[in-house]
């Protein structure tokens, strides 16, 4: 295995892109395993896969956090024989309005908001996009916006709930080398790592 | 691992707070605003006349002091002439949310709005 000659910079976004496939593959193994578990109402579910976008979206940037949820919605789509059914686009129309809701936020709030609170914004979005989707597409008819307040109330707490256990994860990703932030400026911290992983 | 509590923000609390107002508020208006899908006559304590809100028609209701023009259209139920010395029935206007009311009190005729689910909800109209 080598390890020299490797600018930093491409080093960087190796491992950008190691983490992100891996983060892509957790997602994915949530959301199908959160499918097989029992729901009350069936498009009342938890979001757990949500976790890996918020973890890309503090660790990272914007753009990891999309790729995170558009690879879900897709690949989850694919596993589950689900692609471009109306189930699928009710999925992806929650999640691009939930994940652009989420980086603007981040980005508006920074440290205001804790991912909690992304992550309610995010379930928030993800309502909404669901049942704009379901209006244009399913259900033809202005009725549908009365689900929205009680659809809106469930939502949060899968919502909170989500945005905890982030919350929690990143907490423990944040002190890995790997994901030290000054690593542009200072190398000393990744490159550590790296040195460690290869001897 | 912190509790949500230790974690949260202010910022966070304010989310939680706005989007717990929104469905609540959402909640409350659903609950006040609803369209209808049936409009009940009742004539004397007695329910004499039932027909879904969505077909237009015309209907003359019977009352002590006459009759009564109740008409249904896109718009919703109104009653458009009555007997009654005052007509306060008639400037009730336009009802078609559940729970919306027009009362002629002196022909003892109400005309109320309702969303019956289940069973009730078949009756395409029912006539007494």
């Amino acid at each position: 295995m080598t390890c020299s000659a490797v600018e930093s910079a491409e080093l960087t976004r190796a491992r950008r892109q190691v983490f992100l496939a891996l983060f892509i593959a957790i997602a994915v193994t949530l959301h199908v395993l959160e499918t097989l578990l029992p729901t009350p109402v069936p498009w009342l579910r938890l979001g757990l896969a949500n976790i890996m976008t918020l973890v890309a979206l503090y660790l990272y940037d914007g753009r990891a956090a999309w790729t995170i949820s558009l690879a879900r919605v897709g690949i989850g789509a694919l596993l589950l024989g689900r692609l471009f059914s109306p189930g699928f686009w009710l999925a992806a129309a929650g999640a691009i309005v939930a994940t652009s809701a989420m980086i603007v936020m981040h980005r508006v709030a920074g440290r205001r908001l804790s991912p909690i609170g992304i992550s309610a914004i995010g379930a928030a979005g993800h309502a909404l996009g669901q049942i704009l989707a379901a209006r244009l597409l399913v259900i033809q008819h202005p009725a549908i916006w009365q689900i929205m307040p009680l659809f809106l109330f469930f939502t949060l707490f899968s919502g909170i709930l989500t945005g905890w256990l982030a919350s929690g994860l990143l907490e423990q990703l944040q002190q890995h080398p790997a994901f030290q932030k000054n690593e542009a400026d200072n190398n000393t911290s990744a490159d550590d790592y790296v040195e460690r992983a290869c001897r | 691992m912190k509790t949500p509590w230790q974690i949260m923000t202010a910022g966070d609390w304010l989310v939680v707070l706005l989007l717990l107002g929104i469905s609540f508020t959402g909640l409350l208006w659903v609950a006040t605003t609803a369209e209808g899908t049936r409009v009940v006559v009742t004539s004397g304590g007695q329910t004499s006349f039932t027909a879904p809100l969505n077909q237009p028609r015309t209907v003359d209701l019977d009352g002590p002091l006459g009759q009564t023009h109740l008409v249904i259209d896109n718009q919703g139920a109104r009653i458009t002439g009555s007997p009654c010395p005052r007509k306060i029935c008639i400037s009730m206007g336009t009802a078609k949310q559940t729970g919306d009311l027009l009362a002629c009190v002196p022909n003892r005729i109400l005309v109320r709005i309702d969303s019956p689910v289940g069973e009730e909800a078949a009756y395409d109209l029912l006539s007494r």
